[in-house]
């Protein structure tokens, strides 16, 4: 009952017209990025913080316009997978495989409909997830102490990446990576300048916007300079979405199984959306067997990732929201900009700042209705902008990126930063080391130390309060079950890679 | 997106993770060695030092792992690809550093009429796009955002 009141009271503040307005703005642009190839939610999100912060946004208005963009571009992923078999973002890698075909049939406007209203489905499943899981999630994190917290960290360590990238040498060397930087600055508790080398922009810490636009934004351009993707521009009729609706119906079974799937995937942490999308196609296709025509364009090998990936984008929010651990590369740039508005995720942001979260839920729900409506009429106008050329395309981006960077402190030090962080961010992913486990190490270091330290002053030094509570032993059994569930399905994705 | 999905073949020589662990593991070592220096006045169970040092130890003995046993890397940039990339860094690197002492305006035009060209536009191409760049941006920054740009020295625009 609670939830309701709270869940009014969020539409409330959604629908003020200024929060209306940077929703629609959010998918559009969302939608927008989601469809370009090689921005994907990750670096179309940190590409938007400094603007964000730049217009001068409330917290809970900024929050509204980056979460509209995430799922956005969650939304918008699926466009150029369809029309140029190109996928937008990393999720929708799954829907290349059936929405190219049937692209190719001349079927591509159903495929796009059908996709949209999957990912209605499939969003609007992980909100209502979100608006009945997260209070519980609160509910029992409220009685966290410190120790129980610095588990929580682990556990976030533990499972991150892990899962998708399948090598935990790389993930933890990552992690590991990303929590010393972390350290870089001024030690709160003392005083004590901790590797600055003398250079007071280093004082405050290394600048999280400055290092996300870097590590995903620049190391992105940098990458498309050396690969240039030729522009297989499309002369396929796309035809009407219209009969996407119908065949949506036929396929109500899958999109419900697919976001099922993707919202545990999403809620998971370490998961995200790539797994909840590939889950949800692997498991369909398994289930399905011969009655599919899985690869030659079924509808249903669309409308499941579809389902999936943008179920497991708001599972996602759940663990960032409530307890502050982000599941995903973008959850965690979402943490980002609310550490910079110096606002905490976890238990205390639902009692304190009510009307953020709940008006950040109804946002999502009036977002997801707004993205229904730009992506089934209106979609030929995204997929239209995909003939933008690329020689203009990534010199605006990288010119945003550094006139909002520079802006947020008017420090030319914080172009360097990003810069190091875009060559740092390159030379990762030639490395095959994931990039998301540096970020959260950066983000969540802090908090990490602050808790350890916290908890052995609480015990004069003693180490065993570390594992002292029922709960914190919970949890580090819950890691190593997430670990170990990790491994296995590395080897199962190993041998399902080996059979196709 | 990761690499794998923009085309390029992961290699299987995979030099660059073992310079990558040798790298990892000196930073750790060097880092565990420069935290003796974080001393602070206050008596505490843990200080400064404490977490700094408990990171560097998996990361150096899993950098150490990787120098030993190395996984797949994708394909290392060669010739003109590399040449490029260290255009964009150059042009990129000279922008900030011009930024403020030119001011937004001239700085920004050289510096997008320069990107445009790294990828692959004709020059008028990239005159045009840049000029009106550099002017959209600026309107946007200044007028629309209310955010001040560096001015150019003596002008004040």
């Amino acid at each position: 009952m609670d939830i309701l009141v709270f869940l009014l009271h969020g539409f409330a503040i959604a629908l003020e017209p200024q929060n209306l307005f940077l929703a629609l703005i959010g998918c559009a642009v969302g939608t927008l990025i989601g469809a370009l190839p090689g921005l994907g939610p990750v670096n179309g999100v940190a590409l938007l913080i400094p603007l964000a912060f730049n217009f001068g946004l409330s917290p809970t208005a900024a929050l509204i316009l980056l979460v509209s963009v995430y799922y956005g571009t969650m939304y918008g992923g699926r466009i150029s997978s369809i029309v140029l078999n190109i996928p937008g973002d990393e999720p929708a890698m799954m829907t290349t495989l059936d929405g190219y075909p049937m692209a190719l049939k001349g079927r591509g406007g159903e495929a796009l409909g059908l996709s949209a209203v999957a990912s209605f489905v499939g969003a609007t499943v992980a909100t209502i997830g979100l608006t009945l899981f997260a209070p519980l999630l609160v509910g029992f994190a409220i009685r966290f102490g410190p120790a129980e917290y610095f588990a929580l960290f682990m556990l976030a360590f533990a499972t991150i990446g892990g899962v998708t990238s399948g090598s935990f040498t790389k993930s933890f060397i990552a992690a590991g990576l990303g929590l010393l930087l972390g350290t870089v600055g001024l030690d709160p508790a003392t005083g004590v300048s901790r590797y600055t080398f003398g250079l007071y922009e280093l004082y405050d810490g290394i600048d999280f916007i400055a290092a996300l636009v870097g590590l995903f934004a620049i190391s992105e351009c940098l990458l498309l300079l050396e690969d240039r993707r030729r522009e297989t521009a499309t002369n396929q009729e796309l035809g009407s979405a219209i009969p996407g609706m119908k065949s949506a119906r036929k396929c109500a079974p899958t999109i419900a199984r697919g976001s099922l799937i993707g919202f545990v995937a999403g809620v998971l942490p370490g998961a995200g959306a790539s797994l909840g999308s590939f889950l949800s196609y692997t498991l369909e296709k398994r289930w399905l067997g011969r009655k599919g025509d899985f690869g030659n364009g079924d509808p249903r090998g669309v409308a499941a990732p579809e389902a999936g990936n943008n179920a497991a984008a708001g599972g996602a929010l759940i663990p960032m929201l409530s307890l502050g651990i982000p599941g995903s590369g973008t959850t965690a740039i979402l943490l980002a900009l609310l550490l910079s508005m110096n606002i905490t995720p976890g238990p205390l942001l639902f009692e304190q700042q009510p009307d953020m979260v709940w008006g950040l839920v109804a946002a999502l729900f009036i977002g997801n209705i707004m993205l229904l409506v730009l992506n089934v009429p209106l979609v030929g106008l995204f997929a239209r902008v995909l003939r933008a050329p690329s020689w203009l395309l990534m010199p605006v981006v990288i010119l945003v990126a550094f006139v909002g960077v520079y802006s947020l402190n008017n420090s030319a030090f914080d172009l360097y930063v990003m810069l190091a962080f875009g060559v740092l961010g390159y030379v990762l992913r030639k490395l095959d080391i994931p990039s998301v486990p540096v970020v959260l190490g950066l983000l969540l270091g802090g908090q990490m130390e602050f808790n350890l330290r916290r908890a052995m002053s609480i015990s004069g030094g003693d180490w065993s309060i570390l594992v002292s509570s029922g709960i914190s032993i919970g949890i580090y059994a819950f890691a190593a079950a997430l670990m170990a569930a990790g491994l296995l399905f590395a080897w199962w994705l190993k041998r399902e890679e080996a059979g196709r | 997106m990761t690499a794998e999905a923009s085309g390029a073949a992961p290699s299987t020589a995979a030099l660059g993770d073992r310079i990558a662990g040798a790298v990892l593991a000196l930073l750790a070592v060097a880092a565990w060695w420069h935290a003796q220096t974080f001393v602070s006045g206050f008596r505490q169970p843990v200080g400064p030092d404490l977490f700094p040092r408990l990171v560097c130890v998996p990361l150096g003995v899993l950098a150490l792992y990787l120098m030993c046993r190395p996984g797949l890397n994708q394909r290392w940039p060669r010739g003109v690809a590399l040449l490029r990339q260290a255009g964009l860094l150059v042009v990129l690197g000279g922008y900030a550093g011009f930024l403020e002492s030119w001011g937004f305006l001239p700085a920004t035009l050289v510096g997008s009429v320069l990107l445009i060209r790294l990828f692959d536009a004709a020059w008028r191409q990239a005159l045009v796009s840049g000029v009106s760049l550099t002017v959209i941006l600026y309107l946007l920054f200044e007028y629309a955002l209310g955010i001040p740009l560096p001015a150019v020295p003596g002008l004040g625009v």
